[in-house]
Order: C-alpha cells, then structure tokens, then sequence
C-alpha cells in the first residue's frame, strides 16, 4: 500500500550515538516530560516563586503597572511554551488526518474483531509515518505545571488577603526589596485586579471583563477546534461540548475572582488565537453558523 | 487544558484566615464562607450568617461571601460581620432575633470600593470602620447611616498615582485620637471632634497591624522593613527601636513596661520601655508568627504557624502548651469563658478551646 506521507522513521547513522537497545527517542522523551513534571509537582511552592519573581520584574520594568505585568508575563510565557504548543498542534493535526486516511479506515473494518492485531498495524502506521500517538499529549502535559502556577501566582502577586500577601513575601526573592515593594499596585485602567470588576452601565452593574472572557474563550475554542471529517464522532461531540463549557466555566470564574486572573485569561485567548492563525491553524468558518459542516 | 488548570489550582490552599471575638458567652468565628456564634461552653453553633440571599440577578450580583474580618459585638449586643465578597457589605446582625438559624440584619452598609479586612471600632455610638479604599467609614450605630463623609486618610501612594492606601487594622484610640496604619507605609492620627488627620507620618515598610499604647506614653508598631518603632501619639514624632529578623504582622502587645510581639521569621521579642532593651534574647519556638501575643497567667502564649502554642513566662522561658495535630495558624487566639479560643485553616476543625492547662475541651466543628 502506497505511504501518502512518504515519510519514513529516521535511521540511525554511524555517526549517530546509538540509544540502549529497546529505547527509542520517543520513549525517551517520555521520560523526560515525566522526569519534568515530576520536579515540577515536588517542588510546587519553587515553581510558583519562579513565576511570582518573574512577574514582579516586569511590574518593575513597566513603572509599577501589574495589569501590563500580567499582559507581558502571559506573552512571555506564551512565547516560552510556543514550540510545544506548536508541536502539540501539529501532533493534532497528524492524528486528524489519520482519521481519514484509506489505510487507516482499512485496518481499522478489517480487524475489527481482532483488537491486538489491530493495534500492531496501528503501531505500524504510526511508525510508517513517523506519527507519535502522543505528540499531541506530552508538550500539553509539560505545560499543565506553568499553567497550574500561573493562577496561585497571579493570586499571591495581587495580595488582596493577609495570607496571599504573607504567600507573596515568602516568594520573593532578596533582591527584589520586598519591603519597599510592598503592596503592589493592584489598580489597572479601570479595575482593582485584586478584585472581581464590574462597571455601572445605566445603573446595572455589568461584569464586563468576565463577558470578554466568556467571549474570547468561544472564539478561541471555536477557531482552534480542527474540522472534523465526521461531526458525530466522539472527538467533534466533546469539542462542541467543550466550546460551550469552556467560556461558561471561565465567564463564572472571571465574575467570581480577582479581575488580575480575568486579564490573563483574556490575553490568553487572543495569543492562542494569534498563534494558531500565524502557523495558518485557525478555522474562521467554525464562527459561522453551521460552519462545521463541509 | 484552561479549565483544568483553573479547576486544579483551586487546590493551592487557603487564601485568608479567620477572623475570631468572643464574649464570655459566645464565640465569633469569621471563617470565609461565614460567620458562625459557638456557644463557649458546649462548642456548638448558636447559628450562623452567610450574608443577604441572593436575589434574581444573582448572576450578575455576587456569591462569594467571603466573611474574614474580625466580628465585633456592640454594647446593645449587635455583632457587627463584614463581606468581604464581591458586595462588600458590612452588616449588623441581631442574636437575639434568630430566623432560620441566621440572625436578623438590622442594617447593612456597602457603600465602599474595595473590601473589608479590618474589624471596625466602636466609640459611643460610631462606628469607625477601615476599608481597603483608603476610607474610615463613620457610621451612626443605630442605623448604619454614614453621619459624616468618610475620612480619606490615605494620600495618593507616592510613587504611584491614585493607588489607594489598604487599611488592614483596627484603628486603635487613646480617648483623643483615632490611630490608623496603612499598608502603604503610613500612620495616622485623626482627631475624635473634628475627624480631620492631625498628623501623617511614613515608615519603610506596610503596617499590617495596629499600634499599641505603651505604658511610657508611646505608641508602638510593627512594619513590613523588620522593624518595631515608636511614636508620640500627640505629634507623630518617631523613631526606630529596634531591628527584627522579619516582618511584624500582628500587633504588639503591651502588658506594664513591656512590649511583647513577633515576627514571621518566628522570633519573639520582649521589649522593655524602660530600659529601651529586650527584656531577653529573642526566642524562636519553631515557625512564622502572625498572630499577636496573648497575655495569660503571668506570662503569653504565642500561636505559631504551625498551630502549636507556646507558654512564654516573664523570664523568657518557653514551654510546649498545646501540640496541634491539624492545620495552621494565623490569627490571634482569644481568650474567654475559661478557654482559650484558638482558630486554624487547612484542619478538619476551624476552632478549638483549651482549658487552663492547655488541653482541648471541644473542637468546632464536633466530634473530629
């Protein structure tokens, strides 16, 4: 059968350092993502000082503005994990594009009663094709830890409690003179970032920042979402159920929490937009109504 | 993956802790999601108050009710809770006029643009009550009515314009003067009469707590710059005392020549104005102190972060006086009834009251 990808798994060389027998690089990098996560989670309260520090540096560098602090440092981070998250994306797309290859439809109606022969040609195409079953899964796992202390950090920088504060102040570093940095300037346009926002419009107290949160986070899943060859498969079901909970779940949160972790929220969902549309990944019909549909 | 993280970082841990009052009937437990009375001799609920029932707009209004100021209770036996949520409504509540095992509001003040940390002082009939804003709010007792516009007693932040100063603490008063601290490195006095700032001085660091009144006249506080400083209260005159190894959070305490505080390094000094030295060198029990000393039996205990409290007698010897099991420790423990009220976060029980001996009576909630 014809390899439409005409790629082929890369053979090692003399030259090549040879890997111990039964490791590929894949696994490898397996175990390297495991080993990070595992630093990560074991040294929770080190990564979330790495973060905080870094956050009060650019408040410092941007005259005492934390509202563009939190903008910058989500741009940095965005940046910082852009090779993983591209890698993520293109593991995505390998794997949807699978879904409709001949080849794959083949084996998938003609082992249909034999699960382990199945999964052997599966794992054959996967080689064949150079395709990681979990490209898409591992740069999404080593994210989860800076994505898990962005929100304490963002928390504790604010400082609008006794604790966060105290939280913050065991997180800074010495050269950062906590004491005459004390407190933050928690006030961005027109918003206490350590508080929930809402803004009087003709008498009604309008939570506008959660609104935009809700927003974009519709639009970003929508764009982002990959058209699906079959929109009554399970993978397109929890991805129109997940546009639906995501910015329901976020609107919530953003109209209940301090508005610091709505604006990184919001600068969040325009990055990712701007990010899948550089590398020509953002389906503008999905805005459409019934725009799934091919 | 968003969501996720939004869902799983809920897990980092507490991000307040508890306001505690009593009387020698009651206990007043603010802990977060609301305000419960504990009967001091049973350790149960006498009831308990989580703010007004949303209306139809709920959606747009404002769960969560985040209750952590210190309750206060007035002379005609209203207890005075704050939210600090997104309403950030201060109520006054009556005890005594329970329905649905939540007391009565009586009125209720939100007039405000940020949120209630410190608890609020009551002289006669005011109320004089610290915002995050910058404000004093003075409210007529009986009504919740602000009498007067509220004091502004913050100054514009120097370094950054329009940032509010947060009051945090109780104002403190010596019968002339109000005494406001500031996180934005400020003291004030304001005038009873007139409510106008009779003097503003600056220090290097936030002042988390409030300030105390020694026996030689003088005003004591703590900051954020590792410091214990010292004021006229009649002119605002100051000067550092003495160095510490960390931040002063909570407020000193005075007990005849004697200052008694801590720091969150989990030092604790005991000065003697006097002689304008440490009475002893300062001990470390075995974690972070926020919460302020308690005067006992001739000597204080201390409340560490770890939930352990310690005796510390006038020589500066220390003892184990209660180990805890669960839990950590912020705020300052009370003492009433008998018992020594002492609240904790991150345990199965938000209170515990211990005898004389330091042992545990009941624990709130029961049984755990």
């Amino acid at each position: 059968m014809k390899n439409t990808n005409n790629k082929t798994p890369a053979q090692p060389t003399a030259q090549q350092p040879q890997l111990p027998q039964g490791f590929s690089t894949e696994s490898l990098k397996t175990i390297a993502v495991v080993a990070v996560l595992f630093l990560a989670f074991t040294n929770w309260d080190a990564v979330v000082a790495i973060m905080i520090n870094l956050m009060v540096l650019i408040y410092g560098l941007v005259g005492n503005n934390f509202g563009l602090a939190i903008i910058l440092f989500t741009i940095l981070i965005r940046v910082v994990t852009w090779p993983l998250n591209a890698q993520q994306m293109k593991g995505a797309t390998a794997m949807q594009e699978l879904q409709t290859d001949k080849e794959w439809l083949a084996i998938q109606k003609k082992y249909e009663k034999d699960r382990e022969k199945l999964a052997q040609e599966q794992m054959r195409i996967y080689r064949e094709r150079g395709i990681n079953p979990f490209g898409s899964c591992l740069p999404t796992l080593i994210q989860f830890p800076i994505l898990f202390a962005l929100i304490p950090s963002i928390t504790y920088a604010i400082g609008s409690t006794p604790l966060s504060l105290l939280k913050l102040s065991r997180s800074l570093y010495e050269f950062q003179n906590a004491a005459t940095l004390i407190p933050l300037n928690s006030k961005f346009l027109w918003m206490d970032l350590g508080l929930p926002e809402r803004t009087l419009l003709l008498g009604f107290s309008i939570p506008v920042l959660a609104l935009i949160v809700g927003l974009t986070t519709y639009v970003q899943t929508k764009l982002t979402m990959p058209p699906s060859a079959n929109p009554n498969d399970q993978a397109a079901q929890t991805s129109k159920m997940m546009a639906v909970y995501m910015p329901v779940m976020l609107f919530f949160f953003s109209l209940n929490y301090a508005s610091g972790l709505a604006v990184y929220f919001i600068t969040s969902n325009i990055l990712a937009i701007a990010q899948y549309a550089l590398m020509g990944k953002v389906n503008w019909r999905n805005l459409l109504p019934g725009g799934q549909k091919k | 993956m968003l969501l996720a993280a939004v869902l799983l970082s809920g897990c980092v841990g507490s991000t307040a802790w508890p306001g505690l009052s009593a009387t020698n009937e009651v206990a007043y437990l603010a802990n977060t999601s609301a305000v419960h009375a504990i009967d001091l001799k049973s350790g149960k609920e006498l009831w308990s108050f989580t703010g007004e029932k949303s209306g139809g707009l709920a959606l747009f209004g404002g769960s969560p009710k985040i209750f952590v100021s210190t309750p206060v209770v007035t002379e005609d036996g209203l207890v005075i809770v704050l939210d600090s949520g997104n309403k950030q409504t201060m109520y006054a509540v009556d005890p005594n006029d329970i329905i649905d095992e939540s007391p009565k509001i009586v009125w209720k003040f939100s007039d405000v643009d940020s949120h209630w940390i410190a608890a609020p002082l009551i002289i006669g009939n005011h109320l004089f009550a610290p915002n995050s804003d910058g404000n004093i709010y003075v409210l007529d007792l009986h009504d919740g009515k602000s009498e007067k516009q509220a004091i502004k007693v913050i100054e514009p932040f120097k370094d950054i314009a329009g940032q509010p100063g947060r009051l945090w603490s109780q104002p403190v008063t010596d019968g002339r003067y109000i005494f406001v601290t500031s996180l934005d490195h400020s003291i004030f006095a304001i005038d009873l009469e007139t409510y106008r700032i009779v003097w503003h001085e600056d220090l290097s660091g936030a002042i988390p707590g409030s300030v105390v009144l020694g026996s030689d006249g003088m005003l004591y506080v703590g900051s954020l710059a590792n410091q214990l400083e010292k004021f006229d209260p009649a002119t605002g005159n100051h000067e550092p005392v003495l160095d510490t190894n960390g931040w002063i959070w909570g407020t000193p305490v005075a007990d005849g020549d004697n200052i008694y505080f801590s720091d969150v390094d989990g030092y604790f000094y005991s000065y003697n104005t006097k002689t304008s030295e440490l009475n002893w060198e300062p001990i470390k029990p075995d974690s972070a102190i926020t919460a302020s000393p308690l005067l006992h039996a001739g000597g204080v205990l201390l409340v560490t972060e770890s939930g352990n409290v310690y005796f510390v007698d006038e020589a500066g010897s220390m003892t184990l006086w209660h180990e805890s099991t669960d839990g950590k420790a912020y705020t300052t423990p009370v003492s009433a009834g008998g018992y020594v009220l002492v609240s904790y976060i991150e345990s199965d029980y938000y209170l515990i009251a211990l005898d004389d001996e330091g042992d545990q009576k009941w624990t709130f909630p029961a049984g755990k």
